[in-house]
């Protein structure tokens, strides 16, 4: 919960992450703990999705990273869903868009996981 | 657009945003821990660290914290003189390079490790050391860059004013501090003083013991009763404690007299509302009125008293309060010439008196307060617990009292 907003959901195993405007503040790190209570249960699966997210900033980065670090060490997967063309661009100029994937739509995102536990 | 062309607006970005965050309300800790997610943001990096330097306790201790774990227990100490290399070099620096800084670090090298410390860079305003950051190895695992260097560079710079200004900050509020205790104890002292000489006014008069005290709370609960401002209750009760302080200059013997006394003695004794004033006029009090209330605390409503025979409201309001309240100690307590008077009498007294030597205002104002204190209803009740026949002042008593009493206008 970030400011009484609950900013994620589960699905078939896989958790959505609404990275909303919250993840440019340092309050964002809600979804850092959020991926570490899941990726603790055992879900190895998650997606970010961005729709709500205008402009991700150096803190909005740092957050992301964070997230992705922790889902990589335990061997998950994540996908960045419903990117605009300028957070798209964000993350390829830090070189984020190398280690994560990228989906147009929250649906295609959640495809994209069920073919990777295929 | 050019790659490197959008990353240098990006960096700009985070330049603006961290200028902005560093001057932000929002509190110093939450700046700086801001700061530090905007330098990792900024840098790829997934671990880092901030920490303060306290020059007085010469350590260093995290300030904020990112991928690295419990931090809040870790100090670090370097020497006064690798602090002046430091000081000296004040650029960001590779660990992991062959430059000689490196080693000046010695075993804050390994501690600095523990946080996967990969560069550098100390927080120096004016030459003077403020903290320092530390970030790991690329997230990307690409090199950092001589453009990096100076990006961290300028961002550090943002950030050791902040801390710049929040040491300033909290140097001002120590000294802050410091005087206000010192004022708060010279404002003991003068109250304490301002005792002592109540006790030595009342100790000239072995029947007027704890008569400064008694008209000083009674002044002061009529005072607030009448609504006047704080400070000037405050000066209103202070003068109650100096009110006759002209006393210490009148012989003891004409004071203790229980026969009649002598022209030369009365005009002796009406000598001390004038002593008093000129005694406390050379005293820079920090409350208003104290010298001219206590010079006309003798005068009367109809202009017979002294000593500048004032009428009505040409007599200070301080006045006209101390005026009552003297007058009701000196009716409710014993005096070498005559026993005291109950209450009742002593109210009766003042009924006679009323438009003579009392301003009826006052007076009422005196009856509103026991009425309430005999009803229970004050806070802190400053007349009737004083009085050595409290115990017999409930509500009936007092309202039957005050029947017959002229009407309030």
């Amino acid at each position: 919960m970030i400011n009484g907003q609950k900013n994620f959901k589960e699905l078939n195993n896989t958790i959505v992450l609404y990275a909303d405007n919250y993840i440019n503040d340092t309050e964002g790190e809600k979804l850092e703990e959020i991926c570490d209570d899941f990726l603790g249960k055992g879900i190895k699966n998650f997606i970010i999705n961005f729709s709500g997210t205008e402009l991700v900033n150096s803190i909005g980065i740092s957050i992301l990273i964070g997230i992705i670090e922790k889902i990589k060490d335990e061997k998950g997967v994540i996908v960045f869903s419903e990117l605009n063309k300028i957070n798209h661009s964000i993350f390829t100029v830090v070189g984020l868009t190398k280690h994560i994937r990228v989906s147009k739509t929250e649906d295609e995102a959640l495809k994209l996981l069920e073919n990777h536990r295929d | 657009m050019d790659i490197n062309l959008e990353k240098f607006l990006f960096n700009l970005n985070t330049l603006a945003e961290l200028g902005e965050e560093m001057a932000s309300p929002k509190g110093f800790d939450n700046s700086v821990k801001s700061a530090l997610y905007m330098v990792m943001g900024s840098f790829f990096a997934s671990k880092g660290i901030i920490f303060g330097y306290d020059r007085d306790k010469k350590i260093f201790s995290p300030l904020a914290s990112k991928g690295v774990g419990n931090a809040n227990e870790v100090t670090l100490q370097l020497p006064e003189e690798v602090i002046k290399e430091f000081v000296k070099y004040n650029r960001p620096f590779d660990v992991k390079s062959d430059d000689p800084i490196v080693s000046v670090l010695g075993p804050a090298r390994a501690e600095l490790e523990k946080f996967h410390a990969r560069i550098i860079v100390f927080l120096i305003v004016s030459d003077e050391l403020l903290g320092l950051i530390s970030i790991n190895d690329k997230f990307s695992g690409e090199e950092y860059t001589a453009y990096d260097f100076q990006l961290l560079s300028v961002m550090a710079q943002h950030i050791s004013f902040s801390f710049y200004s929040h040491s300033l900050l909290k140097r001002l509020m120590h000294k802050y501090s410091e005087n206000k205790n010192l004022c708060e104890n010279l404002v003991c002292a003068y109250y304490d003083t301002i005792h002592a000489f109540a006790a030595a006014i009342d100790a000239k008069d072995a029947y007027t013991r704890g008569h400064s005290y008694r008209v000083s709370s009674y002044s002061s609960a009529l005072a607030r009763e009448m609504g006047l401002f704080k400070e000037e209750v405050e000066g209103i009760r202070i003068a109650g404690l100096l009110h006759d302080i002209g006393k210490v200059a009148v012989d003891k013997s004409i004071i203790n007299k229980a026969s009649s006394l002598t022209k030369y003695e009365w005009s002796e004794l009406y000598s001390h509302p004038v002593v008093g004033y000129e005694i406390l006029s050379k005293i820079k009090f920090p409350w208003k009125g104290i010298p001219i209330t206590t010079r006309n605390h003798h005068e009367r409503i109809d202009g017979s008293g002294y000593p500048d025979r004032l009428k009505k409201l040409n007599i200070p309001m301080g006045a006209r309060i101390m005026a009552l309240v003297d007058a009701f100690d000196a009716m409710t307590t014993d005096r070498p010439y005559r026993r005291r008077l109950t209450f009742m009498e002593a109210m009766d007294q003042i009924k006679e008196n009323l438009n003579k030597q009392f301003d009826p205002d006052i007076v009422y104002t005196f009856i509103s307060i026991v009425r309430k204190e005999a009803r229970n209803e004050a806070d802190n009740p400053s007349i009737i617990p004083l009085l050595s026949e409290h115990e017999q002042l409930d509500s009936v008593f007092i309202e039957k009292l005050f029947e017959g009493f002229p009407k309030v206008h």
